[in-house]
């Protein structure tokens, strides 16, 4: 397009704008509720995904040793488990230190252990995996090699939870997509129909234009750029709600957090999220003025209105 | 340089607008197409700016066949024809030289090479006090000679008027007329669609006289006051 007839469109969408400023803005909050419903999905999936991948990178295994087992023969099992190829780093913890360690964290209650064995609590070995080895199929084959060792009492890791976790994360993925398309389908009509407005309130001009010779795209491009700039306030909007909810959410819940996200802290959407948002809302916006556009402009007969 | 080669137009179901019609514009002339209403006088000029299409025939203009024009090359034609409606057709929202500007605009004219065209084609008619007024703040016949300025703006190699006088008073459809064919100086055709045979009278023209769809005569002044009687 010419760079004077680019002009002309942006005149015009600036005439527009300011026009019909309430109805570009209430179209503008509607497609906002949209996204941000959409955007809150994004944020939640980011998140959930974010503490799939803190735990899978803090995944480790701990095998308990059978009672009596200690000394020479756990220093034995402890230089063959450093050995196998999976293993990072692995840690044995003796039977006296797993007795300090509990007094320890029981602190001033740790009076409550006086009277019982100090060898109540077993030795054990704690085992982390290679960044490569961290898959499921991988550790629980693993696991299972562990507990034939005669002298490993019992293997335990959080494999159930994360992959309930991965479980969660992938109906948080459909069920953002299938709300997001049932709102996208939604928001499309209805900013087709405030288009349908913003050229019914314009209809004089554009059948005028056609009749002093101005293209189809030069008509066009006026109500798409419209509805691209919606979409981006749309985006920007919801942007800015869910800003608001997130740091909300984060001062009002911080034990939740705490809980959920003992090393990371929830984190907001990273710019390429941001940025897919406003992209979304800028093509639901210049989509649904195209589908009005071509609707109703084709059947607008731009003539004298003689017989 | 508007050839019509055995036109018809019929709208559905069955309504026969035009009828089997042949006929030759040339280059520069001046021609009234006169008839009462329903004769077919603005399906004629529809034809002729690609707002319609013709059921049967062929339209030429400058030997080439309008109705295989692309959507572009539509808008391109209607750049080089200037159209003047009875009801003038301006946008209340802008002034007089922005609307006539505006044609000159979105062929990619420069906004201020518009308005400087626009405001020396308002002072030519006569317009030069009024640069500035909403269309509704002026009579109608100084609507209708901005209608005109728009219409010239591109320096068009056609005009077409379609019951140009029709809201006008005596005297403003006089002038409107005198400004209409006075556009021939600048070397493009004028065609003038009207039921009032005293204007077609008064001008030394060429009138094609249609009737129920059919162009019943092709006449010079002499013979269309002798029709009108």
């Amino acid at each position: 397009m010419k760079t004077t007839l680019l002009g002309f469109v942006l005149r015009r969408v600036g005439n527009s704008l300011w026009q019909l400023l309430w109805t570009h803005l209430l179209t503008a909050v509607t497609m906002a509720v949209t996204l941000f419903v959409f955007g809150g999905f994004m944020l939640l999936q980011v998140n959930l995904e974010r503490l799939l991948r803190v735990w899978g990178d803090q995944i480790q295994i701990t095998a308990y040793l059978a009672k009596g087992v200690g000394g020479a023969d756990a220093q034995l099992l402890l230089q063959r488990v450093r050995s196998l190829p999976e293993v990072f780093l692995v840690r044995l913890t003796t039977q006296e230190q797993a007795w300090r360690d509990f007094q320890t964290a029981l602190g001033s209650q740790s009076g409550l252990l006086d009277g019982l064995p100090p060898d109540v609590l077993p030795a054990s070995l704690e085992i982390a995996f290679k960044p490569a080895q961290r898959d499921s199929a991988i550790i629980e084959e693993f696991a299972q090699r562990l507990r034939r060792e005669k002298d490993v009492a019992a293997v335990e890791y959080p494999q159930a939870w994360v992959e309930r976790l991965s479980l969660i994360i992938l109906a948080v993925q459909w069920v953002k997509w299938i709300i997001g398309g049932l709102l996208f389908l939604g928001t499309f009509f209805i900013v087709g129909n405030a288009v349908k407005l913003a050229l019914l309130a314009r209809k004089e001009e554009v059948e005028i234009m056609q009749l002093i010779g101005a293209s189809e795209q030069l008509i066009q491009a006026p109500f798409v750029l419209e509805g691209m700039i919606q979409g981006l306030m749309a985006g920007a909007i919801s942007l800015a709600i869910l800003w608001g909810m997130f740091v909300f959410l984060r001062q009002a819940l911080p034990t939740l957090a705490g809980v959920l996200m003992p090393v990371a802290r929830p984190e907001f959407l990273d710019p390429t999220g941001i940025a897919l948002l406003l992209a979304i809302g800028a093509l639901l916006g210049a989509a649904g003025s195209l589908f009005s556009l071509r609707r109703f402009i084709k059947t607008w007969k731009a003539s004298p209105r003689v017989a | 340089m508007i050839q019509f080669e055995q036109v018809s137009k019929i709208y559905p179901p069955a309504f026969h607008a035009l009828n089997d019609i042949s006929l030759n514009i040339n280059k520069g002339e001046g021609v009234f197409l006169a008839g009462p209403s329903g004769a077919g006088k603005s399906t004629l000029l529809k034809l002729i700016f690609r707002e319609e299409e013709p059921s049967t025939g062929r339209i030429l203009i400058d030997g080439k066949n309008i109705s295989r024009l692309t959507s572009r090359a539509v808008a391109a034609l209607r750049c080089k024809i200037g159209l003047v409606f009875q009801e003038f057709r301006l946008l209340p929202g802008l002034s007089a030289v922005e609307n006539v500007a505006l044609a000159a605009e979105v062929v990619g004219v420069t906004k201020q090479a518009s308005r400087t065209k626009a405001g020396n084609l308002l002072q030519e008619l006569g317009l030069n006090d009024h640069y500035d007024a909403a269309p509704l703040a002026l009579s109608a016949g100084e609507r209708q000679r901005v209608a005109i300025a728009r219409a010239l703006i591109n320096d068009p190699m056609l005009v077409l008027a379609d019951e140009p006088t029709g809201n006008l008073d005596a005297d403003a459809a006089h002038e409107c007329l005198r400004l209409l064919f006075k556009i021939r100086d600048r070397g493009a055709t004028v065609v003038v669609a009207t039921h009032d045979l005293d204007l077609v009278n008064r001008y030394g023209t060429r009138v094609l006289w249609l009737r129920q769809g059919e162009l019943i005569d092709d006449l010079h002044r002499s013979e269309a006051r002798s029709v009108a009687r």
